[in-house]
């Protein structure tokens, strides 16, 4: 398919996931648990969008590659040495609100 | 707009109902954010009985990759389409995370507070897709905002004014 609403079913079934590196997408991955290889294409996304992706990368989150490795990638990844990606804390900024803005 | 509007409706989820009522600002472009928020909306009403919120649309301010001069203009176009509406809500506080929208609002704020109408506190939370550099949004409102949030320990040190409590999103 070309384009879907949402993707969250499929990722839902899915053992594996291969995505650009939106910041979207990635996120979503990470959140649902899914083990997540991210294809970069450099000449395509603005420097900002990498900087998601890249870190990610760094913490150990991700597997990394550009289209002409990812097949290599595919073939000798080690999905084991992922680390997983807790969720963020919303609680942390109502915490943070009620105190700057005064609220009991 | 999209990944905007699902961050900052993690950002309300655990807010209690003393920020009450919400008035949500997009821009008329947006063909999707009204969808997510009426959901949220929803789901909190099903916990909130008295949950109150309004929807507001004004011109959006600039296209991503804009020339500078053009967006100068579509920003001061923006700024005075949301200078009656942000009299008009004359709010405690403006929350925002990025999009070229919250710029004129913000600006409508300061003003209202620097006319002595009215002043709100002015919440600036920067994408988490934002670790290293800041949006051009933020650039400009990291000295505007009353509490600057970042959500990458690179940028707390490269901004020390802002605030980091980690991921929040």
């Amino acid at each position: 398919f070309r384009f879907k609403d949402s993707l969250a079913e499929d990722m839902g079934r899915a053992d594996l996931v291969i995505s650009h590196a939106g910041a979207g997408s990635c996120l979503e991955a990470l959140e649902k648990g899914k083990p997540l290889v991210v294809v970069i294409n450099e000449k395509l996304m603005n420097n900002h969008q990498l900087e998601l992706a890249k870190r990610l990368h760094r913490d150990g989150h991700v597997l990394c590659c550009n289209c002409s490795t990812l097949v290599e990638t595919l073939q000798s990844m080690d999905l084991s040495a992922l680390k997983p990606f807790p969720p963020g804390q919303p609680e942390k900024f109502a915490v943070f609100l009620d105190e700057v803005s005064g609220v009991q | 707009t999209g990944g905007h509007t699902t961050e900052i409706l993690r950002l309300l989820s655990c807010l209690s109902e003393s920020y009450s009522p919400r008035h949500y600002v997009f821009a008329d472009s947006d063909k999707m954010s009204e969808a997510k928020i009426r959901s949220f909306e929803q789901k909190r009403s099903e916990t909130f009985s008295n949950s109150q919120f309004t929807l507001d649309r004004i011109p959006r301010s600039r296209e991503v990759r804009q020339s500078w001069t053009s967006s100068m203009v579509t920003t001061l176009y923006s700024i005075l389409y949301s200078l009656p509406l942000t009299y008009k809500l004359k709010p405690d506080l403006v929350l925002c995370n990025g999009p070229g929208t919250c710029v004129p609002v913000c600006v409508s704020a300061l003003l209202l507070g620097l006319l002595g109408i009215k002043r709100a506190i002015i919440v600036y939370v920067e994408s988490i897709c934002r670790v290293e550099t800041l949006s051009l949004s933020g650039k400009i409102l990291y000295y505007f905002s009353d509490y600057f949030i970042v959500q990458w320990p690179d940028l707390k040190e490269k901004y020390p004014k802002s605030v980091y409590l980690g991921r929040i999103v």
